[in-house]
């Protein structure tokens, strides 16, 4: 019986030392407000809400500014700054991966713990003010007018939903060709291509090069790889008003860029990663495998760090029929409807958008919003911001819709159909205008 | 004094069953209950935003959504090929391991490994390992078996994109089943195999006619509890394929995940949570009147 | 006859050595991911997936180590992820051991619909109703709150426990019960004295599997919990992973520090869960 006893014994002793720790939540979890206010960016120091009562506020600003570069920046530049001049404000900065960044955005909405301030890509606005979810930042902010006319036209435009401007411009980019210099040299293509015909005839030659040699590779077929595309060849999704697609996104321009992509994976000149398995397309620029690649500003510094050797160059979308047109990205910063420091986030919102602030963030690759920023010294002798800027002249916006995100799932998967060959292109284009005709006409 | 007792009998159980079936009532019965009311509503969890009912439309819906049939088949798919994937190689493992003079609990430790860690982790080894062309698995089967000519695109395509899917939930739960098969065979005397032996039985023979009737209520057991970890299937196809490509690889729960907390559909959500939970109760309703009782299997 | 010892025997010998070589191949299968992902997190700075692959990384370094060990306050998610496991495998544990006495030694009314009940609810995944689960946690006001993990785990596996271990306390004497009753102990007595301490293996058993569990658990996690500061180790590493997709050394190292004391108390408490699963898991 004594040896039968030990490992009770045991049990018990273990379970009390649960129970004990068990007392360590119950302590320190604050009163459920919905709100997160306890917490701060420092580790060792905990300021509590009962603390004296004009303490610090806390507000909550989630980002996907890329780990390596971006939110060092942010951590360990900007928000030091912010606080330097702001010592009632403390910014509890939270990063979550571009790819979860949506989901878990909705899912704190709906459970009532959005964050106070986030910066969202341009396309997600529609939806999230549609929802309710944002606050009109042209009633909440005394000074938005100033604001908003310091703003460059395009991206300012991207907050503007239903008759109000619901956040602002934050950073603005487009893709751009870059090229593997290498490459290049190795294939005999003096220049890169300015055109889609120069583009496939230096894919033939890159071919040359042998197997496992891509021209082209891109991530995938959503939007944002797939549009510089549709518009280059003089295609589009939607008319101008968003109210239909049919005769757009399944006319004979769309038809033929996304016959220009499939035949491009067929002849072995785009890399099969784009048809939907993903593909390491940094790891195979660095490793002289894919010669172009489409990026954003992000890119010099983001690569630089991680193949600081590796030389390539920038030049423009390939032209088409329609242009050499790319894709506008960037993010919006918004102050949710939910926040209860919205004054305190407002504050932020404006450091964010100083033009101090914003010349900070160039070394990162975040391009400057502001019409003054255009004339400062930091932006004319930019190393590569000057391509950014040519392209982003005759750059297009992605659908700005609420439905955006169920669209932009039929447009990948009609892609990726193509791609793999299931039906020609044109069954699948009109398949596509049908089911997006019918999701602008159910959201209106 | 006698009835008291009495009385105090019955009541005794119902004091120890309080905290549990508390617990059991809150947060089993009632989401059950309340998620059957979602169902018929096009529910709202913004502030500001109304749920509104829309009676049977989001169970029309789920009926004439194709990609809920890919997802149900897929769901299939995995149940069948890794219930019997891991029982079976389990039992290898066990009787394996079972016939091992030393160093039994050694190998055990190894193949219990992957039941250990958790699934987010081996959902990420093994999409790290499936990557194409330049994964460990496409260098395996290319430079070293030659079995392919030239590396596989696995996530490119349905049909192979499942693939890594099914490899992990068999290798991650074989130890499992493999444990408990091999404590099931320590309880068998060895009187009986040795009788057997002595009768002439071969190894296969024995199997059939003596381990495998003895083993009888434990693989009833892992039996079912792996089919209802069949169904349970989320995290890999979440992590490893996110569904695609072109929702393909999308089970039951995963689509059901996303069309809540990717479009906020959650009364659409919800109605695929009950036809599964119908189809779920119905199947282990018969399946516990095929088998008698239950509760004899263990 | 049989029993003496046996000469040496080739065909045995060779046998033997057959056996073992195929138990060695298939641990070779099952841990080599972890191998790989061992040998790659000692590679430090590799943005590319190496071709051909290296087993033995040509330098060796722990720099990924010491990056996911600082820059992520894995200590943080660490407690985390301990409080959370622990409370909820202590109140998983308790509450189906009640549940499961209630059920094995008494008879009362309802007693077969509730167990069917339960059995039945069982079948189902939790995942089915993480939608309502989610209504009902915001309205409690325990999102961000390593409560509304906790309640909801103890729920979730309290069930498939009581099913366990009622197995195994319905094998238990009779006549000592009885003997205790006569003395005039309660059913409290009889529970804490003579039903868990008889019951350790089960119990030590199902305390490791929903340890284990609660500890793993991602999805529930990954909804209701945005806090970073709030964050268990299963949502740290996903996020984690997401953050710095191609370093996968660093992403590695991440995991292994994770899978650490999962291996600690697995193989500091096997022979207590082995010697579980054999007296309850089993016993027909």
């Amino acid at each position: 019986m004594n040896i039968r006893r030990i490992p009770i014994l045991l049990y018990v002793l273990v379970l009390l030392a649960l129970v004990l720790s068990a007392c360590a939540p119950a302590s320190t979890t604050p009163p459920p407000t919905g709100v997160v206010e306890t917490v701060v960016v420092e580790k060792e120091k905990v300021v509590t809400p009962t603390a004296a009562p004009e303490g610090p506020v806390t507000i909550s600003f989630w980002h996907a500014y890329n780990a390596d570069v971006e939110a060092k920046f942010l951590e360990q530049t900007i928000i030091p700054a912010f606080e330097a001049q702001h010592p009632n404000i403390k910014v509890q900065a939270v990063l979550v991966p571009y790819d979860q960044f949506r989901r878990k955005l909705l899912i704190a909405l709906s459970g009532g713990t959005a964050p106070d301030v986030a910066r969202v890509d341009i396309i997600w606005v529609p939806e999230l003010a549609d929802q309710g979810a944002l606050a009109k930042l042209d009633e909440t902010m005394t000074d938005f007018e100033t604001l908003k006319d310091q703003m460059l036209p395009g991206p300012l435009s991207t907050n503007f939903f239903q008759g109000h401007y619901y956040g602002l411009p934050l950073d603005t980019n487009t893709r751009v060709l870059v090229y593997n210099k290498a490459m290049f040299a190795a294939a005999g293509i003096e220049k890169p291509p300015a055109t889609v015909d120069e583009f496939l005839a230096a894919c033939e030659k890159i071919k040359q090069l042998g197997e496992g040699k891509y021209c082209f590779a891109d991530g995938g077929t959503y939007a944002w790889a797939v549009n510089p595309w549709i518009w280059s060849f003089g295609g589009d999704i939607t008319d101008p008003q968003i109210t239909k697609a049919s005769g757009y996104v399944n006319s004979p321009e769309t038809a033929a860029a996304y016959q220009f992509l499939k035949d491009g994976v067929d002849n072995g000149y785009i890399h099969p990663g784009i048809k939907g398995g993903g593909v390491d397309a940094w790891g195979g620029f660095a490793k002289d495998e894919i010669a172009m690649l489409l990026e954003g500003p992000w890119f010099p510094p983001l690569f630089g760090s991680q193949f600081p050797d590796k030389d390539y160059g920038l030049a423009l979308m390939p032209a088409g029929k329609g242009g050499s047109i790319s894709v506008v990205g960037g993010e919006d910063i918004v102050i949710f409807q939910q926040s209860q420091h919205k004054e305190a986030a407002a504050e932020f919102v404006r450091f964010m958008l100083s033009e101090e602030t914003q010349l900070k963030w160039v070394e990162t690759g975040q391009m400057p919003v502001l019409k003054s920023a255009g004339d400062s010294e930091v932006i004319k002798n930019h190393p590569f911001f000057g391509i950014f800027l040519e392209q982003l002249k005759t750059a297009k916006a992605r659908t700005p819709h609420p439905a955006w995100a169920r669209m932009e799932e039929k447009l990948t998967n009609t892609g990726q159909a193509i791609l793999a060959g299931e039906g020609t292109v044109q069954e699948n284009l009109d398949r596509l205008a049908t089911d997006l005709d019918a999701l602008l006409a159910s959201s209106q | 004094m006698a009835l008291n007792l009495k009385t105090r009998k019955t009541l005794v159980p119902y004091l120890f069953l309080l905290p549990g079936i508390l617990f059991f009532l809150t947060f089993q019965v009632y989401p059950l209950v309340k998620g059957f009311q979602m169902s018929f509503y096009k529910w709202s969890l913004m502030p500001g935003k109304a749920s509104q009912f829309i009676g049977l439309a989001n169970y029309v819906r789920a009926f004439n959504d194709p990609v809920v049939g890919r997802a149900f088949i897929n769901t299939l798919i995995y149940t069948l090929v890794t219930v019997p994937g891991q029982m079976i190689l389990a039992m290898v493992a066990a009787l394996l391991l079972h016939s091992l003079p030393r160093g039994r609990a050694f190998f055990r430790t190894l193949y219990y490994l992957p039941v250990i860690t958790s699934w987010v982790i081996v959902s990420l080894l093994i999409r790290y390992l499936f990557q194409s062309p330049n994964g460990l698995v496409n260098y395996f089967l290319v430079e070293v078996f030659h079995v392919v000519s030239k590396p596989i695109m696995w996530y490119e395509q349905a049909s192979t994109a499942f693939i890594p899917i099914l490899v992990l939930g068999i290798w991650k739960g074989i130890g499992w089943s493999m444990v408990i098969y091999l404590a099931a065979l320590q309880g068998i005397p060895r009187e009986l195999m040795e009788v057997a032996s002595i009768d002439g039985a071969n190894g296969w023979q024995r199997f059939w006619k003596i381990i495998l009737p003895l083993l009888g209520p434990t693989v009833v057991f892992t039996l079912v509890m792996l089919l209802i970890g069949g169904f349970n299937v989320f995290i890999s196809v979440y992590l490893i394929t996110g569904g695609g490509p072109r929702q393909q690889t999308e089970v039951l729960l995963s689509y059901t995940y996303r069309q809540a907390f990717d479009f906020l559909d959650f009364g659409y959500g919800a109605a695929l949570s009950m036809l599964m939970a119908v189809f779920l109760i119905t199947a282990s309703y018969l399946q516990m009147r095929f088998l008698r009782k239950p509760v004899e299997v263990y | 006859m049989r029993v003496a010892r046996k000469p040496f025997n080739p065909k045995r010998f060779f046998r033997l050595v057959l056996l073992y070589l195929l138990a060695a191949g298939g641990a070779v299968v099952m841990i080599f991911p972890f191998l790989w992902m061992v040998s790659n997190a000692f590679k430090e700075h590799v943005f590319v997936i190496e071709y051909p692959p290296q087993l033995i990384p040509t330098h060796p370094s722990i720099g990924n180590f010491m990056r996911a060990w600082t820059s992520n306050n894995f200590q943080l998610y660490f407690t985390n992820s301990a409080v959370v496991a622990l409370t909820s495998t202590f109140f998983t544990v308790l509450f189906s051991a009640m549940m499961a006495y209630a059920f094995a030694r008494f008879k009362f009314p309802g007693r077969e619909i509730l167990f069917f009940a339960i059995l039945l609810v069982l079948m189902v995944p939790d995942m089915i109703t993480i939608i309502p689960k989610f209504v009902l946690i915001k309205t409690l006001g325990l999102r961000n709150s390593l409560w509304g993990l906790i309640l909801v785990y103890i729920a979730g596996s309290t069930s498939l426990n009581t099913f366990l271990l009622r197995g195994f306390f319905e094998q238990l004497p009779h006549e000592l019960e009885e003997a205790m009753l006569m003395d005039g102990a309660g059913y409290f007595t009889i529970f804490l004295r003579m039903i868990l301490p008889l019951s350790a293996p089960a119990l030590a058993t199902v305390t490791i599997f929903s340890f284990l569990g609660h500890w793993d658990e991602f999805t529930w996690a990954l909804t209701i919990i945005d806090d970073p500061l709030k964050r268990t180790l299963p949502i740290a590493i996903y996020s984690f992973q997401g953050q710095h997709g191609t370093e996968w050394g660093l992403v590695f190292a991440a995991m292994i520090i994770a899978l650490i004391p999962v291996l600690i108390i697995f193989i500091a408490l096997q022979r207590y869960f082995v010697s579980g699963i054999t007296a309850g898991a089993v016993k027909g």
